[in-house]
């Protein structure tokens, strides 16, 4: 039997991205072509008109700021115009314009690119290194999200993975990978928390595990809370102060940011083992009135740290309270606590976590290479069928649609198993009520405007009837990956319409088509002979089933000149097929195959209208 | 037939998704989880994971399931929804009350009256009480309600002693004064649940008298009534099949075995019975999910021991 078809796990990180696998029965991270395991999710355009990813783009950040970007991973799948968004672009060096649906364009050059455009870049950076370890094409992959990441933000980086060329087999959560790192291979059985404080979200999970079921049982987070708030909250301090003194405001120099950036994350990542550490940047700014260039000198402590970051820190703490409340468990009730994430690093958050959950953090987890792990054991698990692991997932957030008054009527709570689907009963609000509006919204609020709208569609050709009489099923479904798709239907006279709920702040069909489309020849060229091998072998079974169809239809028609006609043209087709599955050329073969697909149709439709 | 269709499932599997399958319009949700009525939410939620061990989509990605994939994604669902239902007391207690069947077969397998239950109370309550319904009695208004109410507490004070025809009197007379009475029509249906399962309970023994007569065609028709009447009288439908099967009847035998276990899922000799009759029948698969489902409750049993070699190998 030839090898397995290699498939890998990948942690799409705000600031660090890993790529693992499962080889010889274990999960092991696969390190870059660089010579590292974790890769910076950085991309910048250099001078020379070049696309930079990684490593080398990050090494160049300070010297193009405007180019540069980072922490892209906070923007993916978001509306440019909501309020969180608003507030990120101030402290942004990059420039970041609004797309057409609301969604958010990053400019470098004078190009756009939308997000999952730039992840994608960052995706096929870690596929090539995947490719380098296995010495193949590798194409199936699993991405980790953030558990509390709404449909949108899931949807989009599900396209990041497509472009990148990789078909994305399943979105899992983050902590839930975690979890299955830290499972695997042992037999565990108990309730478990993971704690994970990455880059720009927090997460945290309680879970079950038993015989090889990992069993969720609450989720929650947020998606603005992470490494990168803790690096502003020092930027904050370090410009308010430099201001104070000089009267210079260094975040409107897009440079002196990217540098203070810099200075503020070394400072942050230094205070984990060192009580205090300088902060040195030389010539950060020139007074415009002329002078003597300015330097920021500057020490940090690590009290001083912690009282800058104090209020992060106790929003975790709150999140886990809620969440274990919601799981009905005591911290005592806990077998592990888990950490992950590069956050969990600073000892004021272990302090917090562990007099929070009165015991120590599990030991034997890598914070930074766990979640790719997990990723790698979920892919294994998918596609191995000797594999005992079973994931139940939940729903981040609460799923409803907007009724009457501006309010929500929740179909699937928050921490519902997935996959799983739901269906309600409505009736129309007014008399004669011909259209319905259905807005599916996510979020905890009653309110429905206070929701993430998802998506909206409208369900038209009612019947003419007085107000509550119409009645109208809609049925939400959420997927193992948890993505949603909802459906509604007339009871009357049984009219559907349905959506796969497209991001409204991300890509459409188009847009993705398009841009699939305007990379297809970059993609081709790396498959096209893999691809011709298997269209022959479906033209091959095409021309044995329009042979096998040719004595029946000949039957059936027999003299009349329809059939003759037809006839003639499928001993054509077959001919040309013949010619075609020679000359390996992949357009004669898929043209070939699109031919003879018509023949069997219309072969089939004749025997069947003359009743065989 | 769906058996044959061919995909990467096996045929136990296959069977077990069909049997599932057929279930899932049921309201019974402990059923469909394979618990007994009335399981703890602890219960249900090991149940649930048992379950998805085997019906997960997840175990079959990218397989090909042919017709079974829509069927073990609505199993799934399903299972999904009856995890959260009753392994949340809220969402549990509602459900329950709509079901009323439901309830009263989680009574009678936990054995407890509950809901019938007066709580503990202070004398000076009861007085005060007592006192606050004679004066609101005389009113000429409330003289309807009043007598309904009257033969509502007399209706339960049968059904606390379990004497369910005269509790249905009452209940009778009550409906007569006000039929729409919502707590009198709710009762009725939990006493005539009750007096099936009285019903039940002597039908069985009568059913036993007359076995000892040597009267096996009225012990059957009893026996049946016994099962008809409680569907969980175990005791009932596992001598209804001995019964059948002494008589050559192992088709019908099978139904009542099959029956017994679903009311008594943890019994083992009723499983090794069920697992020979279907045997018998030729239904193999069938056959060795159960054996294998009773090794796996209980591999030192007797009756284990006893038909292993026989039944081994399918």
């Amino acid at each position: 039997m030839a090898e397995r078809e290699p498939v890998i796990g990948i942690d799409l990180g705000t600031t660090n991205s890993v790529v693992a696998t499962v080889q010889s029965g274990a999960p092991l991270v696969i390190r870059g072509r660089s010579g590292s395991n974790l890769m910076p999710s950085v991309i910048a355009l250099a001078r020379s008109g070049k696309l930079l990813v990684g490593q080398i783009a990050k090494r160049q950040a300070i010297t193009n700021p405007t180019d540069t970007v980072y922490a892209s991973k906070r923007l993916i799948g978001r509306k440019f115009s909501s309020q969180q968004m608003q507030e990120a672009l101030k402290g942004l060096p990059y420039v970041i314009e609004p797309g057409e649906h609301d969604d958010i364009k990053v400019k470098l050059g004078d190009k756009q690119y939308s997000l999952p455009e730039l992840s994608g870049l960052v995706l096929r950076e870690l596929k090539l290194d995947a490719e380098a370890h296995f010495g193949r094409t590798v194409k199936k992959a699993i991405i980790t999200v953030p558990a509390y990441f709404n449909d949108g933000q899931r949807q989009a980086t599900k396209d990041a993975g497509r472009i990148a060329g990789l078909e994305v087999l399943r979105i899992i959560n983050e902590p839930t990978a975690a979890a299955l790192a830290y499972g695997f291979g042992k037999n565990i059985n108990g309730k478990i928390a993971v704690f994970d404080l990455g880059g720009g979200t927090f997460d945290i999970s309680v879970m079950e595990i038993g015989n090889g079921v990992f069993d969720v049982i609450a989720t929650g987070g947020d998606t603005f809370l992470g490494g990168e708030d803790f690096d502003n909250a020092v930027i904050e301090w370090l410009a308010a102060d430099f201001e104070k003194e000089h009267g210079i405001t260094l975040k409107k120099d897009r440079m002196a940011l990217q540098r203070l950036k810099d200075a503020a994350e070394k400072a942050k990542i230094e205070l984990s083992t060192a009580r205090e550490t300088q902060v040195n940047l030389p010539f950060i700014s020139t007074p415009t009135g002329g002078g003597s260039a300015l330097h920021l000198q500057k020490t940090l402590t690590r009290d001083k740290l912690e009282q800058l970051t104090a209020t992060l820190v106790e929003r975790t703490i709150t999140l886990c309270e809620q969440v274990l409340t919601e799981a009905k468990v005591k911290p005592v009730d806990l077998r592990e606590m888990i950490l992950v994430g590069g956050m969990t690093r600073m000892p004021r958050v272990q302090e917090s976590v562990k007099a929070y959950f009165r015991r120590d953090p599990c030991k034997g987890v890598h914070p930074e290479e766990v979640v790719a792990l997990g990723a790698a054991v979920q892919a294994e698990a998918l596609t191995n069928e000797a594999s005992d692991v079973v994931l139940l997932d939940v729903t981040p957030q609460s799923l409803g649609v907007a009724i009457a008054g501006g309010y929500v009527r929740r179909l699937i709570p928050k921490n519902t198993t997935v996959p799983t689907s739901v269906t309600e009963v409505f009736n129309t609000s007014r008399d004669n009520q011909t259209t319905v509006k259905i807005m599916v919204l996510q979020g905890e609020s009653d309110v429905a405007h206070q929701n993430e709208l998802l998506g909206e569609f409208i369900l038209t050709g009612l019947r003419l009837a007085k107000r509550g009489e119409v009645e109208i099923d809609v049925i939400f479904d959420i997927n193992s990956e948890g993505l949603v798709s909802v459906a509604a239907r007339d009871r009357e006279t049984g009219q559907q319409q349905s959506i796969q709920v497209t991001a409204s702040g991300g890509l459409t069909q188009d847009e993705l088509k398009k841009i699939l489309e305007d990379q297809a020849d970059l993609m081709l060229e790396a498959r096209v002979e893999e691809e011709v091998k298997t269209k022959r072998l479906e033209l091959k079974s095409l021309m044995n089933e329009v042979g096998e169809l040719m004595p029946q239809l000949q039957q059936a028609t027999q003299g009349s000149e329809f059939g003759q006609d037809a006839l003639g043209k499928a001993l054509k087709a077959l001919e040309q097929a013949r010619l075609a599955g020679e000359s390996a050329e992949l357009k004669k073969v898929t043209d070939s195959i699109d031919t003879l697909t018509r023949t069997v149709s219309l072969f089939r439709g004749v025997l069947q209208r003359i009743g065989r | 037939m769906a058996v044959e269709e061919k995909v990467d499932l096996d045929d136990v599997r296959k069977e077990e998704i069909l049997a599932l399958d057929a279930k899932v319009a049921s309201n019974n949700l402990f059923e469909f989880l394979g618990v007994p009525s009335g399981a703890s939410a602890d219960e249900v939620r090991a149940a649930f994971r048992e379950a998805s061990r085997k019906f997960h989509p997840d175990k079959y990605f990218g397989k090909n399931l042919g017709s079974f994939r829509g069927k073990l994604d609505r199993i799934f669902k399903r299972l999904v929804e009856a995890n959260q239902t009753l392994s949340d007391p809220e969402k549990r207690e509602v459900y329950l009350a709509a079901n009323p069947f439901v309830r009263a077969a989680a009574r009678a397998t936990t054995n407890t009256n509950a809901a019938f239950k007066p709580e503990a109370r202070t004398e000076t309550e009861e007085a005060r009480d007592s006192e606050r319904r004679q004066r609101l009695a005389r009113h000429p208004y409330l003289a309807k309600a009043t007598k309904v109410q009257e033969y509502l507490s007399k209706a339960k004070e049968h059904v606390g002693r379990q004497e369910y025809s005269q509790a249905v009197t009452h209940l009778n007379n009550a409906a007569q004064i006000d039929p729409l009475h919502a707590e009198v029509k709710a009762m009725m249906i939990e006493v005539r649940k009750g007096a099936d399962l009285v019903r039940s309970e002597s039908s069985f023994k009568h059913a036993l008298e007359a076995l000892n007569r040597g009267d096996e065609e009225l012990a059957l028709q009893a026996l049946k009534t016994a099962v008809n009447a409680n569907p969980l009288n175990f005791k009932a439908a596992h001598k209804t099949s001995m019964l059948l099967e002494r008589r050559g009847d192992a088709r019908e035998a099978a139904s009542f075995a099959l029956k017994a276990v679903e009311a008594a899922p943890r019994n083992v000799e009723f499983r090794v019975h069920l697992a020979r009759l279907l045997g018998e029948a030729g239904m193999k698969a069938m056959a060795k999910k159960h054996f294998d489902e009773a090794v796996r409750i209980d591999p030192d049993h007797p009756e284990v021991k006893k038909h292993g070699k026989k039944l081994w190998p399918f």
